[in-house]
């Protein structure tokens, strides 16, 4: 099932915690919210849910404004990040719990949920109560119970964050497999842009109540609209350099750098220039596409080496190089920029100045 | 004087002198009383004669159990029980959601709550034998005025109108205390719970059963257990709103045993009764709390 929203408004008081928000969940598609805390991302979940109350604007479920509709008439399961799950029943009185109100025979109740059971491998745990379960085993059984009623539309707020990295990868690749299981459309809210990343068919990054871009993964991570995309989207996080775009060439403090042709040529523009520190490179001497500076920083990552080095201007870059690679503290080093690798912003607007190409 | 240093400057010791205050109180003000009470229990004692107290064996009891008035206070002491609990815990728990709904005044009304918990026992009573008056008490103006009645109603001096009387103030006192032990647990029920249940469709009814009344459990297990021992136990309320009466109509256990002892001056058959009253409440706190199977629930 398709869901839109339309100029989607929420306002608790005098504070605007929505602005305008537009976007379409395309059918079956695995969609993640993405954003800081205090975003507005689980609010907009919760109206989705029909668990808060819309200020103004639309929702729609295929054909149908759910606006007014209540929570349980919207055909719709959400699995929450504390997982809600009912302390005193047991599993099975839990995944069964959204059948037995809707009235379902016991029979059939039974059959669902040892399928969902089966499914999610708890079915040796079904006579169990919440209390008795691991973190990994509850999150099943949330998973579960929004499983077993085969609604339209899965909604998930951040139901990873309360489990150990380890678990939290696995289950990343299984929530994606139930995914494409289930055959529902799925919204999935996050601040870990790691999830959002792996898991999605589309990302909506969100910040101050505004979607700031609405993409695959991919686009988000190599064309981000805008400097905050572009410094959540990423890990380590992209290196910003501020400067000015004067004769196709960005100044920044005594150096300057080779930019790729913009569709709208500018001259003396203030702007910002991002990089990303997989996309530098070391040059071994000074030229026309590098600028200078000393490693006051190094971080064995594993497969990579985290360098950071200090600029004249005091600015500090980092750069991921391969773990062998040999760099010894306070020593010089060049940067090389790839003109074909930085994204550059409008300093005023924070907005991507595009590249021609 | 090494020794005695040594143990002074253990921790054994420091501990020790914490808790010895509370320690001497405890046995000068409730384990002698009790164990006073229990050895008073079967002995025959008056105190205009104390050089006649004898050891009576259990010639109290005996007395006790044939006594027609003592089985009647027990029934009332249950009645009386009994329905304040049942009011103390509809009302206190409607209230208490009513009260934690996030609505403009809340504070103040949660603050005025308190107001019949903290007043004395003995204003309230005299207030309220004012209010219940039949000639110029509120209650009767109110309802003769609004036509709900046509004849004064003798709030405290027919039987069942007494029991109901002492039953209101007793509910009106107490119940507070349910919302506040209520209320205190509903702010900490997760709200992702009743999240939950609403999208699994759940009205507000099965959130009350599935959602609040679990989570409720344990508070009012306790709260149930309490308001029992001390309301079987209430002394002042009744005797200084009826005195027990009209006739013994409004007779407790304790009010039974009061009478006893100074009036008639059996201060044997009083203590016995104090007995009497502390094993039936051990024994029914016991079955309740394994009927209840407390402290077994796993969160």
């Amino acid at each position: 099932m398709e869901v839109r929203l339309e100029r989607i408004n929420k306002r608790f008081g005098a504070v605007q915690i929505l602005k305008d928000i537009d976007l379409v969940f395309p059918s079956r598609k695995f969609v993640t919210l993405l954003g800081p805390s205090g975003c507005g991302k689980t609010t907009l979940l919760r109206m989705i849910a029909g668990l808060e109350d819309i200020t103004a604007g639309k929702i729609w479920f295929g054909e149908r404004v759910v606006n007014e509709l209540a929570p349980r008439d919207r055909n719709i399961a959400m699995v929450f990040q504390s997982y809600a799950l009912y302390p005193q029943m047991t599993v099975r009185r839990n995944l069964g719990y959204g059948l037995r109100v809707r009235g379902t025979p016991v029979s059939e109740i039974d059959t669902a949920v040892e399928r969902v059971a089966r499914i999610l491998e708890i079915d040796h745990l079904l006579e169990r109560k919440p209390a008795q379960l691991s973190g990994g085993q509850r999150q099943r059984v949330a998973l579960g119970r929004a499983m077993v009623r085969k609604p339209d539309i899965f909604l998930m707020d951040e139901p990873l964050s309360n489990l150990d990295a380890k678990l939290r990868v696995t289950m990343r690749g299984e929530l994606r497999r139930f995914h494409l299981d289930l055959n529902a459309t799925t919204i999935y809210v996050t601040h870990d842009q790691l999830e959002a990343m792996t898991m999605s068919d589309l990302i909506a990054v969100m910040h101050h109540g505004v979607v700031q871009q609405y993409g695959t993964p991919a686009e988000i991570y190599s064309k981000p609209a805008n400097l905050f995309v572009a410094g959540f989207i990423g890990s380590p996080p992209m290196n910003f350099l501020e400067g000015e775009i004067s004769n196709r060439r960005f100044l920044v403090g005594d150096g300057s750098l080779p930019l790729p042709a913009l569709q709208v040529e500018a001259n003396a523009q203030k702007a910002v220039l991002g990089v990303r520190p997989q996309d530098l490179s070391r040059a071994p001497a000074a030229g026309q596409d590098t600028i200078t500076g000393t490693i006051s920083l190094v971080e064995l990552l594993g497969s990579e080496k985290l360098v950071e080095v200090q600029l004249q201007n005091r600015k500090r870059m980092s750069i991921q190089l391969r773990a062998d690679a040999f760099v010894e503290m306070g020593a010089l080093f060049h940067l090389r920029f790839d003109p074909q690798r930085l994204h550059l912003f409008d300093k005023e607007s924070g907005n991507i100045i595009p590249a021609s190409n | 004087m090494r020794r005695l240093h040594a143990l002074l400057s253990s921790d054994r010791a420091v501990g020790l002198l914490f808790i010895a205050p509370f320690v001497v109180t405890a046995i000068v003000f409730m384990v002698y009383p009790v164990v006073e009470a229990i050895r008073m229990a079967f002995y025959s004692y008056n105190p205009l004669r104390p050089d006649l107290s004898a050891f009576v064996g259990i010639a109290n009891f005996e007395f006790l159990f044939s006594d027609p008035l003592f089985w009647d206070s027990l029934w009332q002491a249950t009645v009386w029980t009994l329905l304040s609990i049942l009011f103390q815990t509809i009302l206190g728990v409607g209230i208490a959601m009513l009260l934690h709904r996030a609505l403009f005044g809340m504070a103040f009304f949660r603050g005025l709550l308190l107001f019949p918990y903290i007043v004395p026992t003995v204003v309230i009573a005299l207030i309220w034998r004012w209010i219940f008056n039949p000639e110029i008490g509120v209650v009767n103006y109110s309802l003769l005025a609004s036509g709900i009645i046509r004849e004064p109603v003798y709030w405290l001096s027919t039987p069942t109108m007494a029991m109901a009387s002492t039953i209101m103030l007793n509910v009106w006192k107490y119940t507070p205390f349910v919302v506040i032990c209520v209320l205190a647990r509903l702010q900490t029920v997760p709200l992702e719970l009743y999240d939950a249940a609403k999208v699994d469709g759940a009205g507000f009814i099965r959130r009350f059963i599935d959602v609040t009344l679990p989570q409720l459990r344990e508070v009012l297990i306790v709260v149930i257990v309490f308001r029992t021992i001390w309301t079987f136990n209430k002394f002042e309320e009744i005797y200084l709103l009826t005195k027990g009466g009209p006739g013994t109509s409004t007779f407790n256990l304790a009010v039974y045993s009061f009478e006893q002892s100074m009036a008639s001056l059996r201060l044997g058959v009083g203590a016995a009764t104090g007995v009497v009253m502390m094993i039936m409440l051990l024994i029914g706190s016991i079955v309740y709390l394994r009927i209840t199977k407390f402290g077994e629930e796993v969160r």
